[in-house]
């Protein structure tokens, strides 16, 4: 039996380019999306026919029929159909989660190889029955007697045929995502020039990533699509300061559709392993996943914002790695929107959030910008919520192995229901 | 491109009458090689002038095979292949021993007949008379090819004075379905180190092959076909060429390399793929083409300079990794692929029959490169027919089916013909073939 | 050559094809086949019609063309063939008997296709006479697929009649799957192939053609059992597909399913009459 934790690394990963809302995925499903991801995985690895000790992954937009989706996704890939599967779900944190779990697994000699991803299409989304009609159906579906099912369906009301269709926007709140973003953004005194600056840098980073080559093994083309759709190659801030506000009010109205990641769909998903598995299949490591934290925030009682909570994951997890926030070569902070990035940057900075918030006697302090999201983030790329988690794993692992051993890179993505889930990933 | 409506008609019944009143010509149906099936059924003869020493060394080797080998033709009965050992001639009179041995039996062979005659270079003649006796094997040969019909091919073997026993895995090659649609050729043997497979239904056991240009096309069958024959195959393709190379890796329990062929490390990471993942590469295929059609006088800088670096001077980038250090080891084989439209030229294809035209001179120097002779390591080239090549689909329906016709096997080859005869490039038993062009082209009239 | 080569522009439009058919359907009569082939050439395929049908017959949606799908890219072109006035045999009312598809290799949404259609080798049947219509499918001159759809013709009884090749039994046993085929499915499959027979879309029109309730679309069942034991149905393959008795709308029908080597055999049966058997299926 393992008693000393394993280290668990990083192969590399697979996704498909990340396709606007009702575009060139619009009539694929999640399952259809997950499953290509998969193949493009196991084409690219060599896995045809592999056993894998687990496949974890999950989406956000979820129809009940795909209860267990990451599970029919395997047995509609190549991958041996003897590789179990699971489903979870942390909203946008979902494929970071999906990954923690796979290499604590690992960590504890329970599995030796993994994947985990994410899949989310807001094209094929799940539109539920509207409530009433739900409840009249279930009467009528208790009902014993033909008679009791006639009297129940007699509550039956024309306008009950109305769909409900998902809502980006908290439950406990009833504000979407956005809303709640201004607000944060605009209590922190971010500015319009600076989202803008951040969502121009994204996407130059990200078509010079293309350029380069970088893409060619993180991607394989699905449905004619050989780019994520959302990516604008000629962005820049003159371009971007013409577009007109969407969220918040007034002055304080600093966000638009050009600073904040559009409805996307796609899937992405990452190869992880024991060592001793990498090696025994030819597969050098990319990366190894050091540590993961979760954190959550009251959003609701309006104490802090709904996006803050990986400011509060970060600091709990370089405690316990014993780092500070400027040891890291890399930052990956998912671009929910530009102004998510540059509260988190901000609150870091700030004494006195440092203080009374997060308990530190000082700052965590600034981080070297040239270092952040450099082959671009959500805001190019777009963000099919559990996937960016998946995206972010595997191109960082890709940068740590280019930068050489040792060299560290950080992750940080904040989820609905003021969650954040963070990770330290070190180069091989 | 059309498909063969010509060759459906004739194979009913009211089709072959009609052919055979009017004397149009009636295509068969190729025998194909499958790894399950013998190399050949019937009976072959083997013979040959004088002494005759291949043909008794080729006798032995296929009596061996279990199959029935004669050295005479029978009185009754058909023969499916006729092997001619014309090695030791010295002077034209000589060449009366092929005519005796071949011109009896061709009424009577069956149909997907082989012949081949074997020779020694000509160039290794010791007297002006035995040169020009050598050297007339080669017409001999292609106008056997043209001579037979019902599928039937005619290729020639030069094998180079003490390499005799080189001669093995080419001898199985014609003789079986991979040779399908070769014909009229000259394949030179000449010094090397073969070493025969434990199992020849899998040659390629245990080696590493990558291929470029694998997600369809002729290149998905080079990569299904190497597959099948055992290698563990590196399908490469380029980035948009979207899920299909995935389906092509998947299938064959590969895999996938996303990279353009053009870009200045494409060679190292193909090595370092096949290194890291594989432990090393045994078999390179160069198949990764494009063209971009137009008459010289309209041809810009960019047509002319994209044909060029796709179909050529990536291949030179490219073998720098894979022939240097590192790359290819010792007694491994490079295969490229180069056209019929390199041989013959191509009205409106310039651009892509200079590339293909290099690719024969990139074979021809790397073949006979001393240090690459020395390592082991095999440099070949096919040269797909007419039909093979996606340059043909723009073609106007009633040009394509003369085209079509325009060989002695009067049909269009499949891209399987062409990753045979790589397959067979790529065998470790083939050690002694390096420096050959071999044409898939049913012995096509053009460029012949 | 003595055969006449028609090459279209795009593909006929099947609703005429259909009202015509039933215009010239009586009176038909002869015995030989017009020497005719139908070709359309750089035939593109259309993603969201793809990913339609990939979802109706329950393939993976992606790139790689589903083992039936070029069916229905040349099925406009077979009732062009069946539909023409000097054709033997009548559209309305023939019953598909069996369908065999070749995969060779591979194919994508990007391959543009040039596909040939004709009819070959009419000859008697026990309960009529059955035709074969021959679709091909090239690739740059490459043949990628190709398939024989047998085709019966109902009147007369020909007790002499060549027994056509015997198919294998439905394999036995327990299910490996229960397909619940809903009463639409006629009219899905009808907007997707553009195979508007009466006798697939509605109970009512299906009566008017001599049965009791709307059959499914024999391409459909066949499609759907290929998908229901093939993972990679557009890897090259072989098909072979008899129809048996038809399937009903809406039923219920259970797969049965033996292997042998690289070779699947799959039978489609009813649930509640197991011995009702909609089709046998070999795939290799």
């Amino acid at each position: 039996m393992a008693t000393t934790p394993r280290r668990a690394a990083i192969l590399g990963g697979n996704r498909i380019p990340f396709a606007r809302q009702n575009g060139a995925y619009a009539k694929a499903s999640n399952q259809d999306l997950l499953t290509a991801t998969l193949d493009g995985l196991a084409a690219r690895f060599g896995l045809a026919g592999t056993h894998l000790d687990e496949v974890v992954a999950g989406a956000v937009l979820k129809h009940s029929r795909d209860f267990n989706l990451t599970r029919e996704s395997v047995l509609g890939s190549a991958l041996s159909p003897t590789t179990p599967a699971y489903d979870i779900q942390q909203a946008c944190g979902t494929g970071l989660e999906a990954a923690i779990l796979v290499t604590n697994k690992i960590a504890l000699g329970q599995v030796d190889s993994g994947i985990a991803g994410g899949v989310d299409s807001s094209s094929d989304a799940p539109i539920a029955l509207n409530e009433d009609f739900r409840q009249t159906l279930l009467a009528a579906n208790r009902a014993k007697t033909t008679g009791q099912k006639a009297k129940a369906l007699t509550r039956f009301r024309p306008q009950q045929l109305l769909p409900s269709i998902p809502q980006n926007t908290e439950p406990r709140t009833g504000l979407s995502m956005g809303e709640h973003m201004a607000i944060t953004a605009a209590t922190w005194g971010i500015t319009r020039e600076a989202q803008d600056e951040l969502a121009a840098a994204s996407h130059q980073n990200l078509a010079a990533a293309y350029d380069r080559g970088f893409m060619d093994d993180l991607l394989t083309p699905y449905l004619g699509l050989t780019r994520d759709a959302n990516l604008r190659a000629d962005s820049t801030v003159e371009k971007l300061a013409k577009l007109k506000p969407v969220f918040g009010r007034g002055e304080g109205a600093t966000m638009t559709a050009g600073n904040s990641t559009p409805l996307t769909d796609g899937a992405s998903a990452v190869l992880l392993s024991s060592e001793e598995w990498a090696s025994e299949h030819g597969l050098p490591p990319l990366a190894y996943f050091v540590d993961g934290q979760t954190a959550a925030v009251d959003y609701v009682s309006g104490e802090e914002g709904l996006l803050m909570a990986p400011a509060y994951a970060v600091p709990r997890l370089l405690a316990r790695q014993g780092l500070s926030l400027q040891d890291f070569d890399y930052y990956e902070i998912h671009e929910a929107f530009a102004a998510t990035v540059l509260v988190t940057l901000k609150a870091w900075e700030d004494a006195e959030f440092c203080k009374s918030r997060l308990g530190l006697d000082a700052p965590l302090g600034s981080i070297d910008r040239s270092k952040l999201n450099v082959n671009g983030s959500s805001l190019a790329a777009g963000h099919p919520f559990a996937a960016t988690g998946g995206r972010i794993v595997a191109s960082l692992a890709k940068m740590l192995h280019e930068k050489g051993t040792g060299s560290r890179g950080l992750i940080s993505i904040c989820a609905a229901g003021g969650q954040g889930v963070v990770a330290i990933l070190e180069g091989a | 491109m059309a498909s063969d409506f010509y060759g459906d008609f004739v194979r009913t019944g009211l089709g072959k009458k009609v052919v055979s009143s009017v004397g149009l010509p009636s295509p068969v149906r190729l025998r194909r090689y499958s790894p399950t099936a013998p190399l050949i059924e019937g009976t072959v003869l083997v013979a040959g002038h004088g002494d005759a020493p291949l043909a008794a060394h080729i006798a032995s080797m296929l009596k061996s095979l279990h199959l029935e080998v004669v050295d005479e033709a029978p009185v009754s009965g058909s023969l499916s292949a006729v092997i001619a050992d014309l090695s030791t001639i010295e002077h034209p009179e000589d060449l009366e021993s092929l005519r005796a041995i071949v011109a009896p039996t061709l009424k009577s062979l069956r149909s997907n007949a082989r012949v081949v005659i074997i020779g020694r270079p000509p160039e290794a003649a010791t007297s002006p008379a035995q040169r020009a006796a050598l050297r007339a094997l080669e017409g001999i040969t292609r106008s056997i090819g043209k001579e037979l019909r019902r599928g039937g091919t005619a290729n020639l073997v030069l094998v180079a004075e003490g390499d005799d026993t080189n001669v093995d895995a080419t001898v199985r090659y014609l003789l079986s379905g991979r040779s399908a649609y070769v014909s009229g050729q000259v394949i030179v043997v000449g010094e090397g180190s073969p070493v025969e497979p434990g199992d020849w239904a899998r040659p390629l056991a245990g080696k590493v092959a990558v291929v470029t240009g694998a997600a369809r096309g002729i290149g998905a069958a080079i990569a299904e076909v190497l597959a099948r024959d055992g290698a563990t195959v590196v399908a490469v393709d380029i980035p948009a060429a979207g899920d299909a190379l995935a389906k092509v890796a998947n299938a064959i329990g590969g895999t996938a390399l996303q990279l353009d062929v053009t870009a200045p490390d494409a060679g190292q990471r193909i090595v370092d793929h096949a290194n890291t993942r594989h432990g090393g590469l045994d078999i390179a295929v160069h198949n990764a083409g494009i063209t971009r059609d137009k008459l010289l006088a309209n041809t810009d800088e960019t047509r002319w300079r994209s044909v060029l670096d796709v179909n050529l001077m990536s291949i030179l980038r490219m073998n720098e990794a894979i022939l240097g250090p590192g790359g290819l080891r010792d007694g491994g084989h490079l295969v490229l692929v180069a056209s019929i439209a390199g041989i013959a030229g191509n009205r409106g294809q310039s651009n892509y029959a200079a590339s293909k035209a290099g690719v024969v001179g990139l074979t021809q120097a790397l073949g006979s490169d001393p240090e690459l002779r020395r390592r082991g390591i095999t440099v070949n080239a096919v040269a797909p027919g007419f039909i093979e090549t996606e340059m043909t689909a723009k073609i106007p329906l009633g040009t394509r089916e003369v085209g079509r016709r325009l060989n002695s096997l009067q049909q269009g080859g499949l891209p399987v013909d062409v990753a045979e005869t790589i397959a067979w490039f790529s065998q470790d038993a083939n050690a002694g073939v390096s420096g050959n062009v071999v044409r898939v082209c049913g012995q096509s009239l053009l460029g012949a | 050559m003595t055969v006449a080569v028609t090459t279209l522009t795009s593909a006929p439009s099947l609703a005429r094809v259909f009202a015509t058919s039933a215009l010239t359907a009586y009176g038909k009569k002869g015995s030989v086949l017009p020497d005719r082939t139908l070709r359309l050439e750089g035939v593109r395929v259309d993603r969201d019609h793809l990913v339609a049908y990939q979802r109706l017959c329950a393939f993976g949606v992606g790139d790689v063309l589903p083992h039936t799908y070029p069916h229905i890219l040349g099925f406009p072109l077979q009732a062009s063939v069946m539909s023409a006035r000097d054709f033997p045999l009548a559209l309305p009312g023939m019953v598909h008997l069996a369908n065999a598809i070749t995969v060779h290799r591979r194919l994508t949404a990007d391959d543009a296709l040039d596909i040939t259609v004709s009819a070959r080798d009419l000859r008697p049947h026990l309960k009529g006479r059955v035709v074969d219509l021959v679709t091909e499918v090239d690739v740059a001159g490459e043949r990628v697929w190709e398939s024989r759809s047998t085709y019966l013709s109902r009147g007369g009884s020909n007790p002499d009649a060549a027994q056509e090749a015997a198919a294998p039994d439905l394999p036995p046993g327990d299910p490996v799957a229960v397909l619940r085929i809903p009463e639409d499915i006629g009219r899905r499959y009808a907007a997707v192939s553009g195979d508007v027979n009466p006798i697939h879309l509605h109970p009512l029109t299906a009566k008017a053609m001599g049965f009791p309730r709307a059959i499914a679309h024999g391409m459909w069942t066949g499609a759907r059992t290929i998908a229901a034991v093939s993972n990679a149905a557009g890897d090259p393959s072989t098909s072979q597909i008899r129809f048996r008795k038809p399937v009903f709308l809406p039923s219920t029908v259970e797969i049965t399913r033996a292997a042998s080597g690289d070779s699947v055999v799959a039978g489609m049966r009813s649930r509640k009459n197991p011995e009702t058997e909609h089709l046998v299926l070999t795939l290799a």
